[in-house]
């Protein structure tokens, strides 16, 4: 009997002792979209000297100016101008231009590292998802912004999105083109973004 | 059956004492030590960007980075969390297997594999966090699991196994 008992517990233990848990991860603000959202919320409660200490004490005006050559001309001023007037649309359309354009810089370069064919399969479909992933962190935060804005844009958006992971998944695949091509895809469309929302100051619907 | 608990052997419960030492050092470590111990994975982890698939941008790989980083906390604590209650897990299933397990040889080896499964399993929480800079958080939980998580585990749900059917057939017996 002991002997048998010992059988079963044997064949009962290895599945058992496999099924630890090792915790799960929530990802987290980096401080650019951090310093975004407390900028965000400032203004929606209309206290726009709050948002303009944060905003010229954070991360989200140095990273504006870092990246200066990418960005419509005066950008950073011009969000900076806002928030002394109190013009809270102004802000936000400010602050999207400048998320669509972190968000198209990431799109591209995805596309770009994509394109080097001695990438291993495993990294290439290592290498889709994050880039969709790190854009679709960025543009979630404007999409709101832009759909009021722009609804086909915002549209448009989501349907490049939902293409290029369907491709992400099978990313590891030597041909690649079609992740390649949904990255440029979802850049054009931001850049038009950027581009319209940049001319006009507010777009009349 | 007897009316008093007999105690396990001597060095079961040195074993079982040792590893909540460990549990505690390893817990006030975790705290004095926070800062030196997350710039060393990180360090340990940027020098092995392949490993990680680190991609060059900071808007990716950050967030790669920071999770493996959470991660290794995570089996820090789960060290401290593990090993902290697996030495009292071989405390009391010990006792219990000295006290009802009446063949000698059965007891014999239940209340082995009961420390040494207790004793190892907590020690793949440490193997995982040292290999999660090393090769990754994924290879990392697989190696670890191979080479401690199931022999030390399945041991010790083994010998609880064995252990309860034991008991439970006394009770029939009796």
């Amino acid at each position: 009997m002991t002997r048998a008992l010992a059988i079963l517990a044997l064949a009962l233990a290895p599945a058992a002792a496999s099924a630890h848990h090792v915790g799960t991860y929530t990802p987290k603000d980096n401080e650019v979209t951090t310093n975004f959202k407390q900028v965000k919320f400032s203004v929606q409660a209309k206290k726009f000297e709050v948002a303009l200490r944060l905003f010229d004490e954070g991360a989200l005006r140095a990273e504006m100016r870092a990246r200066t050559a990418a960005l419509p001309a005066g950008l950073e001023a011009g969000t900076r101008t806002a928030l002394e007037a109190g013009d809270g649309a102004e802000v936000e359309r400010g602050l999207m231009i400048f998320f669509a354009a972190l968000a198209r810089d990431l799109a591209l370069e995805g596309d770009r590292q994509l394109a080097d064919p001695s990438l291993a399969p495993e990294a290439r479909a290592a290498l889709g998802p994050r880039f969709l992933e790190a854009t679709w962190r960025y543009y979630n935060l404007i999409d709101f912004a832009v759909a009021t804005r722009d609804d086909k844009t915002s549209v448009a958006m989501r349907l490049a999105f939902d293409e290029a992971e369907g491709y992400a998944k099978k990313a590891g695949a030597p041909e690649g083109t079609g992740l390649r091509d949904a990255l440029r895809r979802i850049a054009e469309i931001l850049a038009q973004l950027i581009d319209t929302s940049s001319t006009f100051a507010r777009r009349d619907r | 059956m007897t009316d008093s608990w007999r105690l396990p052997p001597v060095w079961v419960a040195l074993v079982a004492v040792v590893l909540i030492v460990c549990a505690e050092l390893g817990g006030a470590s975790m705290v004095r030590f926070k800062v030196e111990l997350t710039r060393w994975a990180r360090g340990a982890m940027l020098a092995r960007p392949a490993v990680h698939r680190l991609v060059g941008v900071r808007d990716v790989d950050e967030r790669i980075l920071d999770e493996a980083l959470v991660k290794f906390d995570a089996a820090l604590r789960l060290f401290h969390l593990h090993a902290e209650g697996m030495g009292l897990v071989i405390l009391a299933t010990t006792t219990v297997a000295a006290t009802l397990a009446r063949g000698p040889r059965a007891r014999g080896v239940i209340i082995a594999l009961l420390t040494a499964g207790g004793a190892g399993y907590p020690l793949g929480y440490l193997l995982w966090a040292w290999l999660i800079p090393h090769r990754g958080i994924e290879e990392g939980k697989t190696i670890a699991e191979w080479l401690v998580w199931i022999p030390f585990g399945g041991a010790t749900i083994v010998a609880l196994w064995w252990l309860a059917g034991l008991v439970a057939l006394r009770l029939v017996r009796r």
